[in-house]
């Protein structure tokens, strides 16, 4: 057993708020205090030390073939970043599109323990999921992608009753080995596929003639019956369109009051105002999501540099294809499934809209009231790699830090945005709820992102420094379920983490139609769509760990 | 290893005593639909017809390590590879035919040894990568094509590289109603033995697409046409591009095999995106077959390259025309040559000065094999042991079956045991 002592806890899923306190560690797990006498294995004092739960990501794409496509496309970004074999670490690469033994590194030596992959194909399932059991450290989890599969648009087209359309969820989440349910751009992928090149929320689809609303609709009332805990996850329509805070509003409308999660919302904040027709729509989605209580959103948040875009949303891709900076690109449909669009970018302070997208970005946390509904997150690496979070973090945390950011960027930007205004500091509290109890809670992860007794023993250790940004780059400690894997910053034990995936009920009846539809239209059968739990420690993960679900039909 | 690999099980789907439902690893389409009977002389294809497929899947459950061409022990045979390895200053991991495990092994072997990696179809998957990296590509996967397809042109190629292409992606059944498919080659013999061929040589296909994206562009195109095509043929070639609702343009980069064809494919994709300005356009690059397409995506989630990655001090080196195989053994930069081919019997290791470690198919034959040459008959995924592998449009990975178990090691598992010969020789 080990002692983890005199360090001041945060722990929001507790309502512990810096209070000094001694953890006990037993067997990769958090327990109780043994009782005097007891023998312990060892003990660190963590005097003047801060002390959280592993961090974790519930959007950030860090495997899957848009991954692989971002790697393969940008030579020129991984040669400034080699990364040699050292200290039991493989090789790799990193900053905007990184290998994925670089990406489990770099996520643990930030004090990350678990990442969510939020754009999983499920005909690309088997392949995320090697990719994914090459990432090492963190546990993993991903969300399947529907809403512009075909074999759901005719389902919804041959108006299918509810518990039909659950019934193929449920069997998607089992089949990819999944984590949630993401919609992206709904409808328009697939529309994008009959050369449309917008489709508007309530515009219907050149072919099934169902709209992106009906797609909302039905999709998170499957989500929210078949009883999992992350609401539907909804990358919306017209994302990067000038005006598109009209779209995202009617969008949290569509959810009925049902639980829904809006990514990357700094993306679809935008107005139409002022002589570039591009302005700040921050305050009326920020009001929003305050009103909302069904809704959360994470944000997106975009840092100036080199990135590289990905997404499943290859009708804007494609619209963006102009801005990609290398300029080179990639737009793929993929398997009547979905597709992917990947587009190097360069966001640039001077630049008025990348300055103001990123203006946008910071309203948005500053103004949402509540961290448990909104979530740090760069949709890495669409707005900026995930090692910027340091950086992102401070921004929250010191004002002074974010207004001198703020006097670097484009000037009319800065004019036209409110950020100076607010005056709102993050709290080391807040940023514990928003990067490990929230997210926890929002998965429904029962054992990661607290510090309670029975919790997994992933645990972060941070001394106290005035310069936020060092002190979340560099923990002094983290333990994976109980193993000391980061000192100083630095990986010292490479371990690998384990698959998380939900398993809710449904009626396996679905497997007739299914089996029938891709024997007559597709190039695989649904056996081999199926990626089976004997597979996922073949393709690399520790484990997996099943999540039950309560139904709530 | 005991009858049955571990990773058996979970990919054995339909076993009905000895006939199994199974995955074909022996081109990119990776058919999924094959049903082979095993019987005391091996496996057997039921079905379908496929030549390939017959031939590839008949190998021995049994083969003979061997040094220099003279029989011996495994152990002998791993220990030999093992030596040569640990005083290679530069091997080059080559061939690279086998299963996700092996290209996983192969990896980590080159980073233990400081080796260089590339594929034995890498001067076909360069072409295509240089044009990507250059330009990027608007592409399309197999399912897409035979339910959208309503154009297809086959550009240089009649894809009968890949038996099956037409019985899966153009002549099965389309979910959008029975489609108008029209099928045009640009080359000798018309593809699928159907529509309209114009001959072109392949050398000429970069001009041709940049001719018609000038005429798509509005501009005048070449008087008199492209390499043997006339003028009025590219407008109507044109026309009929712009009238499709979802075209296809399929090209083989094997078949591209004439200097900087690289260039040949970036003229092909970027007419695709030009067209897609108006209607829907989409390249399909055939590929993928002797697990190409497996070994560039591993590689690529590992080391951020598709391959002709050396694993350096400083971390991997990308170098995308340096590191191909045939200069690197011709210049005397690569110092010892590792060859993994489990698929394909014929595919054996080039003539080379420096020594050579093979894991091929037991039924592999070597001639000339050098003193200090050393051959590791291995096991084929899909065949005798259970694996993953990629299809041409590396969107799709499948479960490969090992319906007749072999006490041979798999790629990986011979892989692994060199590195572990490794370790106890440095002891």
């Amino acid at each position: 057993m080990l002692r983890l002592k005199n360090g001041r806890l945060y722990d929001p899923a507790h309502g512990v708020d810096g209070v000094v306190r001694d953890l006990y560690v037993d067997c990769g797990r958090l327990v109780a205090e043994p009782g005097p006498g007891s023998p312990l294995d060892g003990e660190i004092d963590l005097a003047g030390r801060i002390v959280m739960a592993g961090a974790i990501d519930l959007h950030t794409h860090i495997g899957g073939g848009k991954m692989n496509i971002a790697r393969a496309l940008l030579p020129e970004d991984h040669r400034r970043d080699p990364v040699p074999a050292a200290d039991g670490m493989h090789a790799g690469c990193g900053h905007a599109a990184p290998s994925t033994w670089t990406t489990g590194y770099r996520y643990a030596e930030m004090g990350y323990t678990a990442c969510f992959e939020p754009a999983m194909l499920p005909t690309n399932a088997r392949h995320t999921h090697l990719e994914m059991g090459d990432i090492p450290m963190v546990d993993k989890g991903a969300y399947a992608m529907l809403g512009s599969d075909d074999f759901f648009l005719r389902l919804l087209a041959a108006g299918s009753d509810q518990q039909l359309i659950n019934d193929y969820v449920g069997w998607t989440l089992h089949a990819s080995q999944a984590m949630a349910i993401k919609v992206v751009n709904p409808g328009g992928i697939s529309a994008f596929k009959f050369n449309a090149r917008g489709l508007d929320l309530d515009e219907p689809h050149p072919y099934y003639g169902i709209t992106p609303r009906k797609v909302i609709q039905t999709l998170s009332r499957a989500v929210h019956e078949l009883g999992v805990a992350h609401p539907l996850h909804v990358h919306a329509s017209n994302l990067g369109v000038p005006g598109n805070a009209d779209t995202t509003l009617a969008t949290m409308a569509a959810a009925e009051g049902l639980p829904i999660h809006l990514t990357h919302i700094q993306f679809h904040s935008y107005g139409t105002e002022g002589e570039r027709r591009f302005s700040s729509e921050a305050e009326r989605i920020a009001d929003a999501i305050n009103r909302m209580q069904n809704v959360s959103a994470d944000v997106g948040q975009i840092l100036f540099g080199q990135t590289v875009t990905a997404s499943g949303d290859t009708m804007k891709q494609y619209a963006n294809h102009r801005h990609a900076h290398p300029d080179k690109w990639v737009v793929a449909d993929m398997e009547c499934d979905a597709g992917c669009g990947v587009v190097p970018f360069k966001y640039k302070d001077k630049n008025f809209v990348n300055a103001l997208q990123w203006a946008i970005g910071l309203e948005l946390f500053l103004r949402v009231g509540d961290p448990w509904r909104i979530f740090l997150t760069t949709d890495h690496p669409n707005g900026a790699p995930f090692t910027s979070y340091p950086h992102l973090i401070r921004l929250l945390m010191d004002r002074d830090f974010r207004n001198s950011k703020l006097d670097e960027i484009h000037p009319d930007a800065a004019a036209h945005s409110q950020l100076r205004s607010l005056e709102r500091e993050y709290s080391l509290y807040e940023i514990a709820v928003m990067t490990r109890a929230a997210p926890a809670r929002s998965l429904g992860l029962a054992d990661r992102g607290h510090l309670g007794e029975g919790a997994a023993a992933d645990i972060v250790v941070y001394r106290d420094e005035a310069d936020r940004e060092a002190m979340f780059a560099r923990p002094e400690y983290v333990f994976k379920d109980g193993e000391l894997i980061v000192r100083d910053g630095r990986v010292v034990n490479v371990v690998n983490g384990a698959l998380h995936a939900v398993k809710p009920e449904y009626d396996k009846g679905i497997e007739q139609s299914l089996r029938d539809y891709f024997e007559r239209y597709m190039t695989m059968s649904m056996e081999h769509v199926k990626v089976k739990d004997d597979e996922i420690c073949a393709c690399g993960a520790s484990t997996l760990i099943p999540h039950a679900c309560g139904r709530r039909a | 290893m005991g009858t049955e690999p571990a990773l058996c099980e979970p990919f054995l789907i339909h076993r009905h005593d000895r006939v199994f439902e199974s995955c074909c690893p022996f081109c990119g389409l990776v058919c999924d639909d094959v049903r082979v009977e095993v019987e005391a002389s091996g496996v057997r294809v039921e079905r379908p017809d496929c030549a390939r497929a017959r031939s590839l899947f008949a190998v021995p459950a049994t083969g003979q390590s061997r040094i220099g061409g003279q029989p011996v022990e495994a152990i002998a045979a791993l220990r030999a590879a093992a030596a040569l390895l640990a005083q290679a200053r530069r091997p080059l991991i080559g061939g690279l035919a086998c299963d996700v495990a092996g290209q996983r092994a192969a990896l980590d072997l080159a980073e233990r040894v400081g080796g260089v990696v590339e594929h034995m179809n890498g001067a076909a998957q360069f072409r295509n990568w240089l044009a990507f990296q250059d330009s990027g590509w608007m592409t399309t996967t197999l399912s897409e094509v035979r339910n959208r397809a309503d154009l297809i042109v086959f550009a240089g190629t009649d894809a009968s590289r890949f038996p099956r292409f037409f019985e899966r992606c153009i002549d099965a059944g389309s979910q959008f109603g029975p489609l108008e498919r029209t099928v045009i080659t640009l080359g000798a013999t018309p593809a699928g033995g159907r529509g309209t061929a114009h001959a072109i040589e392949p050398v000429d296909l970069a001009a041709l697409f940049a001719d018609l994206r000038i005429r798509l562009a509005g501009g005048t195109g070449a008087p008199n046409g492209i390499g043997g095509v006339p003028a009025a043929t590219l407008d109507a070639l044109l026309a009929s591009m712009k009238a499709a609702r979802y075209g296809v343009l399929v090209w083989n980069a094997a078949e591209l095999d004439f200097p900087h064809a690289d260039l040949t494919v970036q003229a092909m994709v970027e007419l695709v995106r030009d067209l897609n300005r108006e209607t829907r356009w989409a390249g399909l690059p055939l590929g993928g077959s002797d697990g190409d397409t497996s070994a560039s995506q591993v590689c690529t989630w590992r080391t951020g390259y598709p391959l002709r990655v050396g694993f350096e001090p400083a971390g991997p080196r990308y170098e995308p025309l340096l590191f191909e195989a045939s200069r690197l053994l011709a210049a005397g930069e690569a110092d010892t040559l590792l060859w993994v081919s489990v698929f394909d019997p014929a595919r054996t290791p080039p003539e080379t000065a420096c020594p050579r470690i093979v894991l091929g198919r037991p039924d592999m034959r070597l001639d000339a094999m050098g003193p200090q040459d050393v051959f590791i008959p291995v096991a084929v995924p899909g065949v005798h042991h259970a694996g993953i592998l990629h299809r041409m449009d590396g969107v799709v990975s499948l479960p490969l079956q090992g319906p007749s178990p072999s006490a041979l090691f798999s790629a990986a598992q011979a892989l692994a045991a060199i590195q572990r010969e490794m370790t106890h020789a440095a002891a």
